[in-house]
């Protein structure tokens, strides 16, 4: 049986939800045996190719994030949102709370630890900023929801199990946390 | 009140007319989920979680709020109304900052147990993101705006139970926030007593109180140990969190307790902040200026070797706390008055004690319980303070009075040389010039209300003084006077809230009880009046401990015991008294200034928190003191250091004594059974 070919991606997020999905430990030989991935900030390629599976952790906030949760959508059948980032949006949505401008203002310029004598917000060689960072679901289909802040290790090799196992699962309430 | 019987579930279940579905759900173990629902609270249905399904009935209905009626069939766990709880979730969770990734209330929140036992894996609705106020400007308590679900819990606990309605609601739908006064930050609110009842019922991460978050979680605890707060008369009973041995978080119990569960600001914060305090860890020896550390042995020896030769000579004391449990107490007799014969015994409020004992003992030897459990304030229809200041001497008490006022409609009268300390809700506000006027006052009042009682409130029979008089005499306008007593002639159930000062004319208290006996303010347990004694365990040193007469200060003393609980800061005239000894032993466990300054020897004591005994309230209880954290180090309990002082002195300490609660708050007769007194008889 040829392997279930898998495609993660980190958007916006910290790398809390890949580290929790390494915290599987040993299980990942296992797991390996069944599934292939083919992209993920711990594998090394340049472009999404086609998968069954594709794992989007973090929020949407800037157009390059957008274009790959677009593209991950494209290229994958079944899109699972991991964290509370991909999910609800995250910390990543304490910005939304006041404009875009703000935001680039504290960050390039009035944060007490930035020395940025000239004034520059950079616009042209970096992603632009979305109005606000949203969940993934409101851009694209999601199909499996973990939520978690990140998911415990072991509700992320279940989902896994259950989408080998041919179903598309429902985190239940016992393996649901948002912290 | 007719039995009904429902059907919940397919389960046939029992309950009254007048109860809601929720309560018959939940006295026959039903679960229906509730968010703005807490059992003691007036209900109000507003969250929607506790919606079921009634057949027959087309709509959903708050299980919370629906009277439930015989012959319903409910259903609560239908398809239906799991999905229609999810999306009120999800809506609540769109509708402000409900991350739980950076709230301090994460694992100890309702809104986010409810969200995970509905399975919410996601938000169907799109985020508001709209920005409220995170106010910080009060000390102690933090409202942060955008965590708010808007249940209304702060809002009902501050108006049904603490009685001060400083929260109310500003504003509509989605902007609709908690306010303080009338749209004050909490912070410069003028009616928050600081009492925290609001964060103790919030379910979400919203009213939090600065010293206990990011201490534990609340299920994260190692033990939640139910004791007494020592504090005031009141004896509240508290729940204190324990986490690898701190104590993190102490609590009032249940809101469904007459007292509504709540605690005062000196419950709430002076006893976590206590356990944070320096401790004296070992017996100390002043050497000069200093102290060294001894060994129990040596400081035993030393205090042993000053006490004998003292005792001998007739010039020995013992000042105890009336912080101090009951056993405690018996245990201070048991060597202080039974071993070594001793006279000189007292507790620090002593002096207020023996104003309220004298004052109340004509009415003992009549067989009466002259005082009712406080909370019995709350089933009164007309509230008397005389010269009380409640929100300083027992705020709970201050609470009832409030509530009582404010939501039970009783009239609130006040009596006293002092302004109201009720101003805004004060019926009758009686200022006499003096305390001597204000006694007067009672005293004439209680000879006008018993000629009115007597003929059947019809007109006042030509007594020993006129109403005219009366006002010349105290000092008040007449209508004033009149005032009054159409209110105490006219309520069913006064209650009578004494002040500790009163105390300081023994004359006064029995006239206060006079009043009440004119006023027929009868209670099931006995009079209708409160007297605001001084701490947790006031009443039980009583029978034990006080002194017949005060001695304090009288006399030039070789040696005094002092034991304190360094909770409550001691008076001047005790410390002066204390300074003028010629060798003192103070046992406490705090290094509390300035009364270890004066001390030749210090033993160190068990803290509140690490003893255990009995205290009697005046809620009328006799409420029980728990170990929260064990003591550690050299700390010994009292009646080991005891053991080994009575061994140094020779003597034989006597049979610890059952408590004197029993003896206090027996009544031998019916309070309607009591008479006046005359004051002249007192006097002389």
């Amino acid at each position: 049986m040829s392997k279930v070919k898998v495609a993660t991606v980190w958007l916006e997020a910290c790398a809390g939800c890949h580290m929790s999905f390494l915290d599987i430990d040993e299980r990942i030989v296992e797991l390996l045996e069944k599934v292939e991935i083919v992209y993920s900030p711990i594998v090394d390629s340049k472009e999404i190719p086609k998968a069954t599976v594709g794992v989007i952790d973090g929020a949407l906030g800037n157009d390059e994030e957008l274009h790959l949760a677009r593209k991950m959508r494209k290229q994958c059948d079944i899109i699972v949102a991991w964290g509370d980032c991909a999910v609800f949006g995250g910390i990543n949505c304490m910005r939304n709370f006041s404009d875009r401008q703000c935001a680039l203002k504290e960050a390039y310029l009035d944060s007490p630890s930035t020395v940025n004598p000239e004034g520059i917000i950079p616009h042209d060689d970096i992603p632009q900023l979305l109005p606000q960072a949203i969940p993934v679901d409101h851009e694209v289909k999601v199909d499996v929801y973990v939520p978690g802040c990140p998911p415990d290790a072991d509700t992320i090799l279940w989902v896994f199990q259950e989408l080998l196992e041919g179903r598309i699962p429902k985190v239940p309430s016992e393996k649901i946390r948002y912290d | 009140m007719k039995d009904i019987t429902l059907t919940i579930d397919g389960k046939a279940c029992k309950g009254a007319e007048g109860n809601t579905i929720l309560e018959v759900a939940r006295r026959n173990d039903v679960y229906i989920p509730t968010l703005c629902f807490l059992e003691g609270l007036t209900p109000i249905g507003s969250c929607r979680m506790c919606v079921v399904e009634v057949e027959k009935n087309p709509k959903m209905l708050t299980a919370c709020t629906t009277p439930a009626q015989d012959g319903m069939v409910v259903h609560t766990q239908t398809e239906k109304l799991r999905e229609y709880r999810r999306q009120m979730l999800e809506l609540i969770f769109a509708g402000r900052n409900h991350f739980c990734m950076y709230c301090s209330q994460s694992g100890d929140c309702e809104l986010q147990d409810l969200a995970i036992e509905h399975g919410m894996d996601s938000v169907r609705y799109p985020f508001l993101y709209a920005a409220f106020d995170n106010d910080a400007t009060h000390r102690d308590i933090q409202v942060d705006h955008n965590r708010c679900i808007l249940c209304l819990r702060c809002i009902r606990v501050c108006a049904e139970k603490v009685g001060t309605h400083t929260l109310d609601l500003q504003k509509r739908g989605w902007n609709a926030t908690i306010v303080a006064d009338l749209g004050r930050r909490l912070g410069e609110s003028s009616t928050c007593t600081t009492c925290g009842a609001c964060a103790q019922v919030c379910p979400t991460g919203t009213i939090t109180l600065r010293e206990f978050a990011y201490r534990g979680r609340r299920k994260d605890c190692d033990d939640a140990v139910e004791s007494v707060c020592p504090l005031c008369s009141v004896g509240c009973r508290i729940k204190a969190y324990v986490r690898t041995g701190s104590i993190v978080r102490v609590e009032g119990t249940s809101v469904t307790e007459p007292d509504g569960g709540q605690l005062c600001k000196k419950g709430r914060w002076t006893l976590p902040r206590s356990a944070e305090r320096e401790r004296i860890s070992v017996p100390m020896i002043r050497e000069g200026s200093h102290y060294r550390e001894a060994s129990w042995e040596e400081a035993l020896e030393l205090v042993a070797e000053n006490f004998g030769k003292a005792h001998q000579a007739d010039s020995s004391g013992a000042l105890v706390s009336s912080l101090c449990t009951d056993e405690e107490l018996a245990l201070f007799v048991s060597l202080f008055k039974d071993g070594l014969g001793m006279e000189r015994l007292d507790t620090f409020d002593g002096d207020v004690l023996r104003g309220f004992v004298k004052g109340f003992e004509p009415f003992r030897e009549q067989g009466i319980r002259p005082f009712t459990a406080a909370h019995n304030i709350l089933n009164s229809d007309c509230i008397v303070n005389l010269s009380a200041d409640p929100d300083e001497e027992a705020p709970v008490i201050a609470s009832y009075m409030r509530v009582g006022t404010l939501k039970n409609g009783a009239t609130l009268l006040n009596l006293s040389c002092r302004t109201s300390p009720f101003a805004d809700i004060t019926d009758i506000d009686a200022v006499c010039p003096t305390p001597g006027q204000s006694a007067a006052l009672v005293e004439g009042l209680a000879e006008l209300v018993a000629g009115l009682k007597a003929s059947g409130g019809k007109a006042l029979e030509e007594g020993k003084i006129s109403v005219g008089e009366l006002a010349g005499k105290a000092g008040i306008p007449e209508e004033t006077v009149e005032g009054i007593l159409e209110k105490l002639a006219g309520s069913q159930r006064p209650v009578f809230v004494l002040g500790g000062c009163l105390s300081r004319d023994p004359v006064a208290v029995t006239s206060a009880v006079n009043l009440a006996i004119a006023s027929r303010a009868f209670f099931e347990d006995g009079m209708g009046v409160v007297p605001l004694v001084v701490s947790g365990n006031s009443l039980g040193t009583i029978n034990t401990v006080l002194a017949r007469e005060p001695w304090l200060g009288r006399e030039k003393l070789d040696f005094l015991y002092v034991y304190s609980t360094g909770l409550v800061p001691e008076d001047e005239e005790s410390l002066s008294a204390i300074s003028g000894t010629k060798f003192v032993v103070v046992h406490c466990p705090f290094w509390a200034q300035p009364l270890v300054n004066l001390a030749d020897v210090l033993l160190p004591a068990p803290a509140w928190f690490e003893r255990s005994g009995h205290y009697c309230t005046i809620e009328g209880e006799r409420r029980r003191l728990n170990v929260v954290v064990p003591p550690k180090g050299e700390i010994r309990g009292l009646s080991s250091i005891l053991k080994d002082l009575s061994a140094g002195l020779g003597v034989e300490p006597g049979k610890p004594k059952e408590s004197p609660c029993g003896n206090l708050f027996a009544s031998e007769k019916p309070p309607a059974d009591a008479r006046m007194v005359s004051l002249e008889e007192v006097r002389n």
